[in-house]
């Protein structure tokens, strides 16, 4: 039924089209122009340059010496800097803390929030609400609440176990510092997930649970029956985005850690900016972009794969 | 409609535009950082020299300490340099090289040039072609402070010049007692809490390491490898990491007064000149002032600090000089100098400063300065060059193997000198 209707509306929009095909054609690049140009300026033309600059000794301030053409030189220092390696397992190994963290956490109100509770408009907003506190913010005061030996966090921690927990240093301990790091982040940025999950629910049709309650399944195998498989563009939706994001994080790290102790929260995008801006390296800096942004598209290709296998 | 709304938004702003005042009045821009009050009172002086030149005009940029060096690179890259710009002395190499600076002494009354102190002198000297790129009313210095409770309790030898400083042993052994002592929960204060990313890393520690007998970089050929990762260095680096992992330093995470914190939890504190001032308003005379200790045949100690130039393309240099002139020699900037130990850098603020004068209680700071000040390396790699010690220290600090991090910060700064051709005429038998 669909389909037929879709094609036959699509028919009648052609014949027309194709009387004044050069027209329309002027019309529609007229109305991509805009567009087209914003993103040629402001992400094509950039992009091409840093592919240009990361095969240069390009500085970040004008110097008295030649810029050279170096070719993979900047490459291959990359991959030979122990450092570049440890923030690239870095961020690995907060994506792969932070995704249930976040997404469970996400998932978990987002379920809570969609039952008809009382106030829930109001209570989705209160969640949401660290979404949309800045970032720089938010390290700001939880920077205190992990304060050592004194803050907030040891404090309870201390008080709950009956002094049994010696305070933790959340920032200044290698073992601990990435994990402090997910979850602050985690808090800050479950929202967003919150919303797309609770999009994913209003999205599955009450007829389903109907027949499902209909057909004598309790509460525990609607959930899995029918809630699950309802959502599952929505989780792998949640889980690629999640993921782009972890690869980008920084500004938790410039403000809390700068990178350390023991270069345990160096990641790949402060790796770059210390790189082009206290060094003043750019050329260097582009490159290290250059690789960040090939592994963000390895992630993006297997998302298109996922969505595509799960049909959305 | 649409007409009218056009017109009226060219004629309004061209009633604002800047160019309608302006055109009396000699703007000149002073890029700056600073504290408050330092920042406060930069505004102040400047209000006393627009009254005395009233055809001028000074805007300030605050730029914050933290991220200084960006925001300058921003403005070259923009081509919006200042006419005066405040900076960090050992980066005074690299601004100079890069040809950012025009030489100051023409631009600045000859009376302050005369006033300098060998050290300020020093700090603004590009080594290339010696001549004066920049100066300061103030030095800096870091000493010991100790609490006098602490130390007496110990019963260890106060240390009364800086030629009979602490020696290594000494100065172990005290930690090492200071740490069973009740009331003090860390030995010392290193200010660790400055966190990874100042200069405070190479300032601060870098001294140690000359005084233990090593450098960051070889000041002659201009390398690093074979310096930086040379034993003496390896040891000196093993040193401190192993008061790390006593416990006996106050950990970064733990902030950066402990020294004068309720309590005085710290006996020690490894502090710059500017901690004075806040200490001795709670210690009172609880505070001993000693000289940085020997860590091997000599003593070292840090000097340099935020100091004026002219930029290039400032299109009024002269009045730009006539500023910083009027700056130093302001008198109530140089009492508010004074009011947060503001250390010497001119002779005459120096006989102001009854705090370092010949008996008074910063006295062995003065003193350091004629004795044992080492500049940080006057190279244009120095962003570089500070970029990789402190990395360097974070890893040791944090249980890192000390040649292996000393290796790979001396490989990183080769690398950039070499990418940058030298840095010529550096390195050419300099």
């Amino acid at each position: 039924m669909v389909m037929q209707q879709s094609t036959s509306s699509t028919s009648v929009r052609k014949a027309p089209a194709r009387r004044h095909n050069k027209g329309r054609l002027m019309q529609e690049a007229a109305m991509l122009a805009p567009a087209m140009i914003l993103l040629t300026l402001f992400l094509i033309l950039p992009f091409l340059l840093s592919f240009w600059t990361a095969m240069t000794n390009q500085p970040l301030v004008p110097r008295p010496t030649p810029v050279r053409f170096v070719w993979f030189n900047n490459f291959i220092r990359i991959f030979q800097d122990d450092l570049f390696w440890t923030a690239l397992w870095n961020v690995a190994r907060f994506t792969f803390w932070i995704i249930p963290a976040q997404c469970g956490l996400a998932f978990a109100t987002a379920l809570l929030l969609h039952q008809k509770l009382p106030f829930r408009n109001l209570l989705r907003g209160m969640f949401f609400l660290p979404a949309i506190t800045s970032m720089v913010v938010v390290c700001v005061i939880w920077g205190t609440l992990f304060q050592y030996p004194t803050g907030p966090f040891n404090q309870i921690l201390g008080f709950l176990s009956g002094g049994a927990i010696q305070p933790i240093d959340w920032l200044g301990d290698p073992q601990w510092a990435m994990f402090s790091l997910v979850l602050l982040s985690a808090w800050q940025a479950y929202g967003f997930q919150m919303i797309v999950y609770l999009a994913g629910l209003q999205g599955i049709p009450d007829e389903l649970y109907d027949a499902a309650k209909i057909d004598g399944a309790n509460a525990f195998r609607r959930f899995w029956h029918v809630t699950m498989p309802g959502l599952r563009p929505t989780h792998v939706f949640v889980l690629v985005i999640t993921t782009i994001q972890a690869f980008k994080l920084y500004t938790q790290v410039a403000i809390l850690t700068q990178g350390g102790p023991k270069s345990s929260t160096e990641t790949v995008v402060h790796y770059m900016v210390r790189a082009g801006f206290e060094e003043q390296k750019m050329g260097y800096a582009s490159a290290v972009s250059v690789i960040l942004f090939v592994i963000v598209l390895v992630i993006a290709l297997i998302q298109r794969q996922l969505l595509r296998r799960f049909d959305v | 409609m649409g007409k009218r709304l056009l017109w009226s938004l060219i004629l309004s702003s061209a009633l604002t535009a800047p160019w309608a005042q302006a055109a009396e009045k000699t703007t000149i821009q002073v890029m700056h950082q600073g504290d408050p009050g330092f920042v406060a009172a930069y505004g102040k002086v400047a209000e006393r020299f627009e009254a005395a030149n009233p055809d001028v005009d000074v805007q300030f940029i605050y730029a914050p300490h933290d991220a200084y060096n960006e925001k300058f690179s921003a403005a070259v890259m923009a081509k919006q340099l200042p006419d005066v710009m405040e900076l960090d002395a050992p980066f005074l190499a690299n601004y100079v090289w890069s040809g950012y600076l025009q030489p100051i002494k023409p631009l600045i009354d000859k009376d302050l040039l005369d006033d300098m102190t060998e050290s300020n002198i020093a700090q603004g000297t590009y080594p290339i072609d010696k001549d004066l790129y920049a100066l300061g009313l103030t030095d800096s210095s870091v000493v010991l402070y100790g609490n006098k409770k602490y130390l007496e309790a110990i019963g260890a030898r106060i240390p009364k010049s800086v030629d009979d400083a602490w020696t290594r042993e000494e100065f172990e052994t005290y930690l090492e007692k200071l740490s069973k002592l009740d009331g003090v929960k860390w030995p010392i204060d290193t200010f660790r809490g400055y966190g990874i990313k100042t200069e405070w890393i190479t300032y601060a520690y870098g001294p140690i390491l000359q005084s233990a007998g090593c450098d960051l970089i070889d000041r002659k050929a201009w390398k690093s490898e074979g310096t930086l990762d040379s034993d003496a260095c390896v040891d000196a680096l093993a040193m401190m990491q192993k008061w790390v992992k006593n416990g006996w330093v106050v950990p970064q995470s733990a902030g950066t007064n402990q020294f004068f914190a309720e309590g005085n939890p710290a006996a020690l504190a490894l502090g710059g000149h500017w901690v004075y001032a806040e200490a001795a308003a709670t210690m009172k005379d609880n505070i001993v002032v000693l000289p940085l200790p020997k860590f091997g045949a000599k003593g070292a100690s840090p000097n340099g600090t935020w100091i004026w130039a002219v930029t290039k393309t400032s299109t009024h240099p002269e009045i730009s000089g006539k500023f910083i002139s009027f700056l130093l020699k302001d008198k109530e900037f140089r009492t508010f100098a004074a009011s947060q130990s503001g250390y010497p850098g001119l002779k005459s603020f120096a006989a102001e400063s009854p705090l370092y004068a010949t008996g008074g209680p910063m006295a062995i700071a003065f003193e350091q300065a004629s004795k044992t000040a080492v500049a940080r390396p006057p190279h244009p790699a120095y962003p570089t060059i500070t970029s990789a010690f402190m990395q360097a220290v974070d890893q040791v600090f944090n249980g890192g193997d000390p040649k292996e991090a000393l290796t790979s910060a001396a490989k990183k700064i080769d690398q950039d000198i070499e990418d940058n051709d030298g840095y010529p005429p550096f390195g050419d038998g300099q």
